[in-house]
């Protein structure tokens, strides 16, 4: 991996890993699908990012589900444990153990692409397909937006605070505080927006027709091969899924 | 101020009945998802972790989510295309705000609502689902929701439309219906995809509805129902306060608030040009 994968190979890889995840249903798979992210993580050497972000997301969700299915399975039939109403089922912890694995592969998949992906490459690459231009402005404003904001919401938490702005214990006291910084935040970014409007219309952000991109990001055929297999193999998984659980009530 | 940018979408068009048509597409693939999921549930998911239902979920949601955004995001005004990123920064910080007051409510959809008070359904549902796609870059769990995200930011533009948002007692109601639909349509997600919801305190009470004998998209139906319509009331009440802390100056230069009237009182004088 010393060359720089083109963005739509890396977001592609990632899809085609969930789908498949997903459509197999196979926990040992979903487990080396997580295993691997985390190894190709720790290549790229954005772990120490990866892994805190997909354990905040995480573990709350494989709690809940533990004690979801663990406890409370109706359906379950093999009981191993019961404490009045709720009974540890062998079905539910395995159900538990699917679930949470298949989403913990899906989300480890989506957070390497993520957090390895070159933004520019990204939205310049989407400008070259037919992608709204307007989709790759979004994109890339919010991830510009999202840092300056906290910096601005830091000073207009001085600035209020100069002003005698004291946060105490009790509701009210907070809520107000919160008013105070958010209507200042608020005001703001939409005046923000309302000016960068007009620039961008006079840059011709509006008008359509093709758009064209000063950075070229390399597309070597290799890489669309392999896009095609992935998408294929894809299709296979979810197409084999279909045909071996089409629901019987259903005319197919 | 340049008002030509700031005109509501002007119809006729001639990509206009394309358009359309993209727009009823992404909405018939969100409902005959839902429809399908309902009917077709798993009546045993001991069977296994029913991935067949969630495939379709999946696809059928963002299809329908990817439909709208293609066929809304071209035609809205560049004024509109930059609050997008401004009402996802909002869902975000905003929600971390309130998370700080210790309200046991996750409020993640606050600047959703306010561009769809401001700028109208289409521009809301846009927001909806683009916030849902941006934001899967850090939390890649958001993303199959971008259909109930696209749903709130619509129905909240309609209420608008419809001038809820005049009365301060209406907006909660308003924010009421459209969490019962929008948790609805986001049920299944939630069962099929996720197998339960994140967060402890939602965790239980589908345990209790699943320790009644109910099955798993009915006790995720019923959480949502309690939980969601709750959640929405606070959001579109903190929105329409917003909307009014705002300068008028500010408002009332969005041809969405003034052709439909969305908010009380008289628009400023002259509005300039």
């Amino acid at each position: 991996m010393k060359q720089r994968l083109h963005p739509f190979t890396a977001l592609t890889a990632a899809a085609s890993a969930a789908v498949v995840t997903t459509a197999a249903a196979y926990w040992p798979l979903s487990v080396a699908v997580a295993l691997a992210a985390v190894f190709l993580a720790v290549r790229r050497e954005v772990a120490g990012r990866v892994l805190p972000a997909a354990a905040v997301i995480l573990t709350p969700l494989c709690l809940s589900l533990l004690v979801l299915h663990g406890l409370f399975f109706p359906e379950g039939q093999t009981v191993l444990a019961q404490w009045g109403p709720a009974r540890v089922t062998a079905e539910g912890l395995g159900f538990a153990l699917e679930l949470g694995t298949r989403t913990t592969a899906c989300v480890l998949a989506f957070l390497l692409f993520s957090f390895t992906v070159s933004v520019p490459d990204l939205v310049s690459a989407l400008a070259g397909r037919r992608v709204p231009p307007q989709f790759g402005f979004v994109l890339a404003s919010t991830l510009t937006l999202l840092p300056a904001v906290s910096v601005r919401l830091d000073r207009i938490r001085q600035a209020q605070e100069t002003r005698g702005m004291v946060v105490r214990r009790g509701l009210v006291s907070r809520l107000g505080a919160l008013r105070l910084q958010m209507v200042p935040l608020v005001l703001a970014l939409i005046d923000d927006a309302g000016s960068r409007a007009q620039a961008l219309d006079a840059r011709g952000f509006g008008s359509p027709g093709p758009r064209t991109t000063y950075r070229e990001v390399a597309d070597p055929p290799a890489q669309r091969r392999f896009r095609a297999a992935a998408l294929v193999f894809a299709a296979a998984a979810v197409a084999g899924r279909i045909v071996a659980s089409w629901p019987a009530g259903v005319p197919s | 101020m340049s008002q030509s940018a700031l005109t509501v979408t002007a119809p006729g068009q001639a990509a206009g009945r394309r358009r359309r048509l993209l727009e009823i597409a992404g909405a018939a693939a969100i409902a005959a998802t839902y429809i399908f999921l309902v009917l077709t549930q798993p009546a045993d998911i001991a069977n296994g972790p029913a991935s067949f239902s969630a495939l379709v979920a999946l696809g059928g949601f963002l299809l329908g989510a990817v439909l709208l955004i293609v066929a809304v995001l071209p035609v809205l005004p560049t004024s509109t295309v930059v609050l997008i990123p401004v009402a996802l920064v909002l869902n975000v910080v905003l929600g971390q705000l309130m998370g700080s007051t210790g309200l046991p409510f996750y409020i993640d959809a606050i600047g959703t609502v306010l561009i769809a008070v401001l700028a109208g359904p289409a521009a809301g549902a846009a927001t909806g689902a683009l916030s849902s796609i941006v934001w899967s870059f850090f939390n890649p769990t958001v993303l199959p929701f971008a259909a109930g995200a696209a749903l709130i930011g619509f129905l909240a533009g309609m209420a608008a439309r419809g001038g809820l948002f005049r009365r301060f007692y209406f907006a909660p109601i308003a924010g009421f219906v459209t969490g019962i639909l929008a948790g609805v349509v986001s049920a299944p997600i939630a069962a099929f995809v996720f197998g339960g919801t994140s967060g402890l305190g939602t965790g239980a009470i589908v345990s209790a509805f699943r320790a009644m004998g109910d099955t798993l998209l009915a006790a995720i139906t019923k959480q949502a129902l309690i939980s969601d319509p709750m959640d929405k009331a606070i959001v579109f009440t903190i929105a329409a306060l917003l909307a009014y802390a705002l300068p008028r100056r500010t408002t009332f230069q969005f041809p969405f608030v003034r052709h439909y009237r969305v908010l009380a009182g008289k628009s400023p004088a002259t509005p300039d040009a």
